[in-house]
């Protein structure tokens, strides 16, 4: 199907009546998700998982999708109004933005923030037309080597990447990895680390211990800093950008749709990654780099941009590799196989109206967002508004039902909150959790074709060196593990990384 | 188990002999769920879910698909096993985690003939083997002199250790004599794709999977392991007609629930099955995936069982099977 057919294809799946209402149900759920700190895409997407199982395939996608796209524009509201980041990828954006609303120009971030993630969106959307079906293509010649690599790449990219030590960072992913071992091997059928109990055997469920550590662990964050919360939600003024910031931000937008779109595409690196990569190429190369940090319109844009082009882009492995690069998109996978659909190469030929109903829908979800949180900004502040005491049992609640509807298990419940105590310490001591989730995710996938590779090869391990796909991603693996022990390169890390301490 | 368990667990006894018939009658009141041992777009997955679809159908009730793949299956057996057995869970797989892991899988956490009760055997399919573009064998002769050429270097591709695709394997190196690498999968569709990348070079699996590329020439057939010829594929040779006189083998796809299920409900279950399995909708789709629909009565099912063990013990202690 070349790309017009499925283009229109796209137009008809998404434009049905269910399917455009999910889409506008996912993106407002998603900007409120965004607007709330403490409850995030991950705890949300796995708190309305069960719901899906019901929806076609396609409506259930498009509405998840919705959710986590829409939660990166609903988190630079609370970060630039009220200095609060609702989405740790907003962290950033409060840098500026904030700064911006305390002069009065809240509306101009608000907008500058919009925008650019309009725009990045729309060209996320369009990379994923064009680059989609290529990778797919290619999929065919990643064989169990060239996937190990990439996970590894994956691991590498998401340990230097965060902020903090690397060796912190490094200690966190071994960590993941231990926990992604619990349960029954899958080749042999041994049990693994646990410890004699039935709950332990078919594994931890990453959504439990996300949830606990994301979810639950930043609850118990904010309510350490409750009472010195001062609720300060600064007046949205004009929403029209001046032609000054036009002309101030065009730029930046297009430079962080470009490292968003890549940095999502990217195993490991995620939304996170985008925004404080594109702030920190800002700072570099503006022309005024001492404006930044009291109010500079591009560093809203850019890190908006790019952590909305990532949100879109991030789906490309996921669909055609069936690779998940974050958490969330973990997620996702887990709702298509309920579904009767395993993403990977073959997702584009056999589910055509999934692939390009997706798509299309996340245009239309962007356009959707736009209106939503221009417009409609006062009412999202006024949610904002809501003391954290009435907030805070309400999504305690509501993690516990999502966690207990997974599997109908009340152990999953205080695992959940085993990890929230643990997410707790993990922030208190500047331990950034994502390199521990994705280990967890990846680790057992990583084990998988490890072992594949090396059944194949008859013990022998060169062919990770052998094939040159695999090759090419060692090396670069290895290039960013090496920059890090360069000493030019971890000012640079330092600096880029330490705004959002 | 110590005493309080055993005696929650004899007052549950007691309290479900009593309640069988009742449960029986009311039963399914909520969503059933339906364990599928192997990924989305296997054969074992279609299937479960077109009887999941079903029974949907029959009851108003949703039977939901909940994938356990890995271990061949054993992931998705020991949450069979632990569940309970009030006929709202059952698992509808392949025979590995039915049969064969009990003595290929030296730690699997059940055993199939206690821990399950049989409901019904669905299908049936002959596994076929198939071959990569750039394989360096077209036929079973030319596979089997590669391996004489190249000792140790025949990789043969399953969906898991213990499944019939590597059982059929093994028995394929017992009668000529050669060794082959088992190169275990989490199920068809990884396989398949590494077939169709050429990273490994033979599969031995059930067809369904593999029919539309042996059609679109992207993959080889090279043999069927019935007896006879298959019709979607009538221009691929039997194992036997290639030289292993007497080759034949069977996979088999079949529904259990948990041991001491309510009889009552397994007989509905079975009944069910048997009632969609004899439309034509039903013949139609499974005579597309190369199946026959072979629904026998839970007894017929444990016999199957058995001798499904019974003919892979020998392999196991002759080290053709080499347990994981």
């Amino acid at each position: 199907m070349d790309i017009f057919n499925g283009l229109l294809l796209g137009f008809s799946t998404a434009t049905t009546l269910s399917n455009f209402a999910y889409c506008f149900a996912g993106v407002l759920l998603g900007t409120a998700v965004g607007v709330l700190p403490g409850l995030g895409p991950i705890a949300t997407i796995s708190m309305l998982l069960p719901f899906t199982f019901g929806l076609p395939v396609d409506t259930a996608l498009i509405m998840l999708a919705g959710i986590f796209y829409g939660s990166q524009y609903g988190g630079s509201t609370t970060a630039i109004l009220m200095n609060l980041p609702g989405e740790a990828s907003s962290v950033v954006t409060t840098l500026d933005g904030h700064q911006m609303a305390k002069q009065g120009k809240a509306g101009r971030a608000l907008a500058a923030a919009a925008i650019g993630s309009f725009f990045a969106g729309t060209v996320g959307t369009l990379f994923i037309v064009i680059a989609a079906p290529l990778l797919a293509s290619l999929a065919l010649t990643f064989g169990p080597a060239e996937y190990f690599s990439l996970i590894m790449l994956g691991l590498i990219t998401s340990m230097v990447l965060t902020s903090g030590s690397l060796l912190t960072a490094f200690g966190m992913a071994l960590f993941g990895i231990i926990l992604g071992m619990i349960g029954t091997d899958i080749n042999s059928g041994a049990a693994r680390f646990t410890f004699g109990s039935p709950y332990l055997l078919d594994g931890l469920d990453f959504v439990v211990v996300a949830t606990g550590i994301f979810g639950l662990g930043d609850v118990l964050m904010n309510l350490e800093n409750e009472r010195l919360r001062v609720v300060g939600v600064a007046p949205v003024s004009s929403l029209f950008p001046t032609a000054e910031d036009w002309r101030r931000m065009s730029a930046p937008i297009l430079r962080g749709t470009g490292i968003g779109v890549l940095l999502g595409v990217l195993p490991g690196a995620g939304v996170l990654l985008a925004s404080f990569s594109a702030y920190a190429l800002e700072k570099k190369i503006s022309k005024h780099p001492e404006e930044f940090g009291k109010g500079a319109i591009e560093g809203v844009a850019a890190p908006e941009a790019a952590n909305n082009a990532a949100a879109q882009t991030c789906f490309i492995p996921m669909l055609t590799l069936g690779l998940p690069g974050t958490a969330t998109m973990a997620l996702m996978i887990g709702a298509l196989v309920v579904q009767g659909v395993q993403p990977g190469p073959e997702i584009l030929s056999q589910q055509p109206a999934l692939f390009w109903g997706l798509v299309v829908s996340m245009w239309i979800g962007n356009l959707m967002l736009l209106f939503l949180n221009l417009p409609l900004v006062g009412m999202w502040a006024k949610l904002i508004s809501v003391p954290y005491h009435f907030l805070f049992p309400t999504i305690c609640v509501f993690m516990a039902i999502g966690v207990y509807s997974i599997n109908n298990s009340v152990f999953d419940v205080y695992m959940m909150a085993l990890f929230g105590v643990l997410g707790y310490f993990f922030k208190r001591m500047g331990a950034e959790p994502a390199p521990l989730i994705l280990a967890m995710i990846l680790g057992p996938m990583a084990e998988e074709y490890l072992r594949r590779t090396l059944l194949i090869s008859h013990g022998d391990a060169s062919v990770f060196f052998t094939s040159p796909l695999s090759l090419g991603t060692l090396v670069v693996a290895a290039l960013l593990l090496l920059s890090i022990v360069s000493p030019r390169f971890r000012k640079v890390r330092e600096e880029g990384l330490q705004e959002v301490d | 188990m110590n005493r309080r368990e055993f005696i929650v667990l004899g007052g549950t006894a007691a309290m479900l002999a009593s309640r069988g018939i009742a449960l029986a009658d009311s039963w399914p009141s909520k969503s059933v769920v339906v364990i599928s041992a192997y990924p989305p777009g296997g054969t074992s997955d279609i299937i479960a879910r077109l009887v999941a679809d079903a029974l949907t159908a029959k009851y108003g009730q949703q039977f939901v698909i909940e994938n356990h793949a890995g271990a061949a299956g054993a992931l998705a057996g020991g949450r069979l096993a632990r569940a309970a057995a009030d006929g709202y869970t059952i698992m509808i797989s392949g025979s590995a985690p039915i049969a064969a892991n009990k003595v290929v899988q030296k730690n699997l956490a059940y055993d199939p003939q206690v821990d399950f009760t049989p409901i019904s055997i669905v299908a049936e399919s002959p596994a076929l083997l198939s071959a990569s573009a750039s394989a360096p064998a077209k036929s079973v002769q030319e596979l089997i002199a590669y391996a004489r050429a190249n000792p140790g270097k025949l990789n043969i591709g399953n969906p898991g250790a213990g499944t019939k695709g590597h059982i059929a394997a093994a028995i394929i190196g017992q009668m000529a004599g050669v060794q082959i690498n088992h190169i275990p999968y989490k199920g068809s569709p990884p396989l398949l794709a590494d077939l169709l990348g050429g990273h490994i070079h033979f599969a031995l699996d059930a067809p369904s999977n593999y029919l539309p590329h042996i059609r679109d020439a992207k993959i080889r057939g090279l043999a069927v392991t019935s007896a006879k010829r298959i019709p979607e594929l009538p221009e691929v040779q039997t194992v036997a007609e290639q030289g292993l006189n007497g080759y034949e083998q069977t996979l088999w796809f079949g529904a259990v629930g948990p041991k001491g299920m309510p009889k009552e409900i397994v007989a509905k279950i079975h009944t069910a099955i048997k009632e969609w399995s004899d439309t034509p909708a039903a013949q139609k789709k499974f005579a597309s995936l190369g199946l026959t629909p072979v629904v026998n009565s839970p007894d017929e099912m444990a016999g199957s069982i058995e001798r499904e063990i019974r003919s892979i013990e020998p392999l196991v202690k002759a080290g053709l099977v080499e347990p994981t």
